[in-house]
């Protein structure tokens, strides 16, 4: 073997085991520049997540549309575009909001909506009367089942601890059963899995989700019979900013949180596909000059 | 006479005479009260039945009434009105649009409510066609309607079949196996791999390495782990390999503990068990992960075992273990994590096959049954969609609404 | 003090003023915030205590958090609230006035026997109330998951395998419907543990192997989409909420 044939397959080696940190880099690199260049990507919608727009859309004005924060600080990034962007769409549609939270970290998330999303863009909406913050409870899928058939038994009081009744948009919500619609944003547990089965099967109550992108696998079999609808990660954030900005043309110019997300997303996902493609035909490359290992894997 | 019979017919022209500027002054009043005298009421509505909801605790009912098709256009919706007398006070209970002569009243079942409805209690029903410019027409007070609360719900008879079909299932097949019957359960290709990696580890004399994941001791996948755990000690003292088991939980590492140490009994070779094979590093998930991970870099098993609960700890495990060349059997019940392990092991029990490996390793009769019955399960639910789906193919849809559980 | 000391303490100092320079602008915890950030993704480079003490404050933070949420949550409003409503009245003035519910006993109970697990003597106390739990959980979840995960799902997939719809026949629908129909039926042989996967059967768990592994690649696709969203979303803080390079 001549020593330029050693050098080569040196490189290719050398190329197979190549450093992570490198890797890191590029997809560092992949996001950070789509960020600072501040563009959008606009994303078709899906039929899953463009059901449950029609659904939000089809709502008559004073419906109720039960929020429940079912996500983290670790997760928003996800899941917190596609809550505000249905949150505008429910007050463009006057819809009455409730929010909760079967995560103790969904309570301070619900803030973030309200301070970031309604009270700029939605001033004429008043707490109490066109949205209300319910708070959080333990007992997880105990407190669904619980409050499907007798909802102020758990919530006596508001998130900042004021009697519920003194809140005209709470009259009449006796149960689960009172509203039009019911959105679980989260997709761990408990979350839409446990809405499913413990409120929208056995009270018949409409449930539609929004889930990290992890979750939506293990989502999907549920609709359409079970789920309205589907947001499935950063993607299906972005297609519901769509299907708003579609039916909303007002908001075209507007920064949306989900199709900023998505171009960075998009860029690293090319370099990810990159990388495997690469990987895989150093691979070949070196199955064919027999010198691969058994059990050693490609990035170290 | 004469003159009251003059004084009276000016009196009638006077209005006549001065109607024009009448017409100018009020202009607006009158064409008001013109537009008044030409529109008419719509017809009324009548009411023909108020059926109780079935299935329900009693607190709805379903008020049905007629309406002359032609006159849709001159009502703008039907209000539905309610009473607990014919002659008593009738509170609206919604609206219902102008096409359509259907309302479902709901009622709720606690007594503090102000919507509450009692249960077999009756109700009068009153329907106003409200008109296009405002005029409405009431109907006749119907009633008495009755509502009822039924004991059985109608629509959860195949929720009702389902779950004593599994019950009888489950039942027959665990005093089938505790009564000694030979209860057969295919062989799963990660079983049979865990000879052959322990014979592996013992010709590179190297030691195993077995992580129970990060569940706790009532976690099933946890349970079934146990019992692949003693019949991978038994193996390991058979052919006195070294075992290293780093446990997550405290009440996890003591269970560990009794079963290896029966399995090196079982084995005949109880003093070759080591106290300090099984022991308890961190509860602190990603503290765990690197210190299995030193473990490994540091001991270089030669196989590894990851069965249990495992979250997203799976890949920085598997990961690790490839890097050092160990053959690797995972198995857990995580969707979410499978995928990770399915890329770094050499061998992974999917999901069920976990419990199906416990029970086929250990025999015991509970899970052997369970795990029988849930096969019976399966199958039936394969023989139903398969009836279904060649039912639908000809044209017969019943069979689907009949599965469907009716809430 | 070597010079690869006398570089390293300049580094540090550097970082420390850059640090302070933030505090002034942007204040504390938003420079903290970045901070942990960039603590956590050290350990991309290497293990090291910056990590280390993220990740400690993360656990133990979240711990504390979710204890207090139980707490204030629950424990106050809806234990001590119904119990004896006047204790929660200088916290909650709402439920002062409440009636009093001894049904609540029961709860309060319960919960001192789980909390028994902490004695060594009196541990198996707590048994009863994790069995209350463990049964109630099972009773629960056998009549949710039959119908929701198993009655339900069986209608879900047994969907016509010639679909018609007003503009004729519909292909995509029709092999959409195929492919679930076929996928749902041979992931069942897959996990059908009585008979060996021989002959045709055989064949249909080999294809259910096949779908698994779609099913996998799809979730592996999914997640690397999700942690890639979660980078963004820390990027976009660093960047825009710290740094204020963006719009």
């Amino acid at each position: 073997m001549t020593n330029g044939a050693m050098k080569k397959q040196s490189l290719v080696e050398r190329l197979q085991y190549i450093d992570r940190r490198i890797i890191f880099a590029f997809i560092a690199v992949a996001v950070i520049v789509p960020l600072l260049i501040g563009a959008q990507l606009k994303e078709k919608t899906t039929p899953i997540v463009q059901a449950m727009f029609d659904n939000v859309e089809g709502l008559p004005e004073g419906s109720r549309v039960l929020l429940s924060y079912d996500y983290g600080p670790t997760t928003a990034p996800e899941i917190q575009p596609m809550v505000d962007a249905m949150v505008r769409h429910c007050a463009e549609r006057k819809c009455k909001m409730y929010m909760m939270a079967v995560w103790a970290t969904g309570h301070n998330l619900t803030g973030e909506t309200i301070e970031g999303v309604l009270r700029p863009d939605f001033p004429d909406l008043e707490y109490g009367v066109d949205f209300i913050n319910l708070g959080y409870k333990a007992g997880n899928q105990g407190l669904i089942r619980l409050i499907l058939v007798d909802f102020k038994t758990m919530y006596s009081t508001d998130a900042n601890n004021i009697a519920i009744d003194d809140f005209p948009m709470m009259e009449n919500i006796t149960s689960l059963r009172n509203f039009d619609l019911i959105v679980s944003f989260g997709g761990g547990f408990p979350g839409i899995k446990e809405w499913i089965q413990f409120a929208g099967d056995p009270g018949n109550i409409p449930i539609g989700g929004g889930c990290t992108a992890v979750g939506a696998p293990n989502l999907y079999p549920y609709y359409p019979s079970q789920l309205v609808g589907l947001l499935g990660g950063a993607k299906g954030a972005a297609e519901y900013e769509n299907a708003l900005i579609i039916a909303y043309p007002k908001y075209e110019d507007y920064p949306m949180a989900g199709m900023s997300l998505m171009v960075s997303q998009t860029v690293a996902h090319i370099v990810i596909i990159f990388f495997i493609v690469f990987g895989n035909v150093l691979y070949f490359i070196l199955r064919a000059r027999g010198m691969t290992k058994e059990g050693l894997g490609g990035v170290r | 006479m004469k003159h009251k019979l003059r004084f009276a017919a000016v009196l009638l022209f006077l209005p006549l005479i001065f109607s024009p500027l009448l017409a100018q002054e009020g202009e607006e009043m009158q064409d008001g009260l013109l537009a008044e005298m030409q529109i008419e009421p719509p017809p009324q509505a009548v009411i023909t039945v108020a059926e109780d909801m079935p299935n329900d605790g009693g607190h709805k009912l379903t008020v049905r009434w007629e309406f002359p098709k032609e006159f849709t256009s001159s009502v703008v919706r039907f209000e539905v009105y309610r009473a607990y007398s014919p002659d008593g006070e009738f509170v609206l209970r919604g609206e219902s649009p102008n096409d359509f002569y259907e309302y479902l009243d709901i009622g709720d079942r606690e007594e503090e409510s102000p919507n509450y409805m009692p249960n077999d209690s009756s109700y009068y029903y009153k329907i106003v066609a409200v008109g296009t410019e405002g005029v409405s027409s009431e109907s006749e007070v119907g009633g008495p309607y009755k509502t009822y609360g039924q004991w059985f719900h109608t629509g959860k008879v195949p929720l009702l079949i389902a779950v004593i079909l599994f019950c009888i299932f489950t039942i027959y097949f665990v005093l089938s196996a505790k009564g000694g019957k030979e209860l057969y359960i295919r062989p799963l290709a990660g079983i049979e791999a865990v000879d052959e990696a322990i014979g592996r580890a013992t010709e590179m004399g190297k030691p195993i390495l077995y992580v129970l994941g990060i569940g706790t001791a009532a976690e099933i996948a946890t349970i079934a782990s146990f019992t692949i755990l003693g019949r991978v000690a038994k193996k390991v003292a058979e052919y006195q390999t070294s075992l290293i088991v780093p446990c997550y939980e405290p009440i996890v590492m003591s269970v560990a503990q009794d079963i290896v140490r029966s399995a090196y009994l079982e084995a005949g070779r109880p003093d070759q068990y080591d106290e300090d094979s099984v022991f308890f590093v961190t509860n602190a998930q990603f503290a765990y992960v690197a210190g299995v991970n030193g473990i490994m870099v540091r001991d270089l098993p030669a196989t590894n075992f990851y069965l249990g609960y495992f979250a997203a700890e799976s890949l920085l495990l598997a990961e690790t273990g490839n890097a050092i060349g160990a053959i690797q059997i995972a198995g857990t019940d995580q969707v979410s994590q499978l995928p990770f392990f399915v890329v770094a092991c050499d061998y992974t029990l999917i999901g069920e096959e976990l419990y199906a490996a416990s029970a086929y390793l250990g025999r015991d009769p509970l899970l052997l049954g369970s795990l029988k019955a849930e096969d019976w399960a399966k199958g039936i639910l394969m023989v139903l969609m398969v009836l279904i789906i060649l039912a639908v193919l000809l044209g017969w849809d019943a069979p689907r609404e009949w599965i469907r559980v009716n809430l | 003090m070597t010079r690869r000391q006398l570089a390293t303490y300049i580094f540090f100092g550097v970082v420390v003023i850059l640090f302070a320079i933030s505090v002034a602008l942007k204040g504390f915890f938003v420079t903290f915030g970045a901070f942990l950030t960039l603590a956590i993704f050290s350990f991309l480079y290497d293990d090291n205590p910056y990590y280390k003490f993220a990740e400690h404050l993360f656990v133990g933070v979240s711990a504390a958090y979710w204890m207090c949420m139980g707490f204030w949550g629950t424990m106050v409003p809806n234990l001590f609230g119904r119990l004896y409503p006047p204790m929660v009245g200088p916290v909650i003035p709402a439920l002062k006035d409440n009636p009093s519910d001894p049904f609540m006993l029961i709860p309060l109970i319960l919960g001192i026997m789980l909390l028994m697990r902490l004695s060594s003597k009196a541990g198996w106390i707590s048994r009863w109330a994790l069995a209350f739990v463990v049964g109630t959980t099972a009773g629960l979840n056998l009549v949710r998951y039959l119908r929701s995960d198993f009655i339900q799902q069986i209608s879900s997939t047994a969907m016509p395998l010639y679909v018609t719809n007003s503009a004729g026949f519909s292909l995509g629908e029709t092999i959409s419907n195929i492919v679930i129909f076929i996928g749902v039926m041979c992931g069942l042989i897959y996990f059908f543990f009585s008979k060996e996967h021989k002959g045709a059967f055989g064949a249909g768990a080999r294809a259910g192997v096949i779908v698994l592994m779609i099913t996998f690649g799809a979730s592996f696709g999914y997640t690397v989409m999700a942690r890639i969203s979660l980078l963004v979303g820390r990027m976009q803080y660093l960047l825009d909420s710290w740094l204020g390079m963006i719009g």
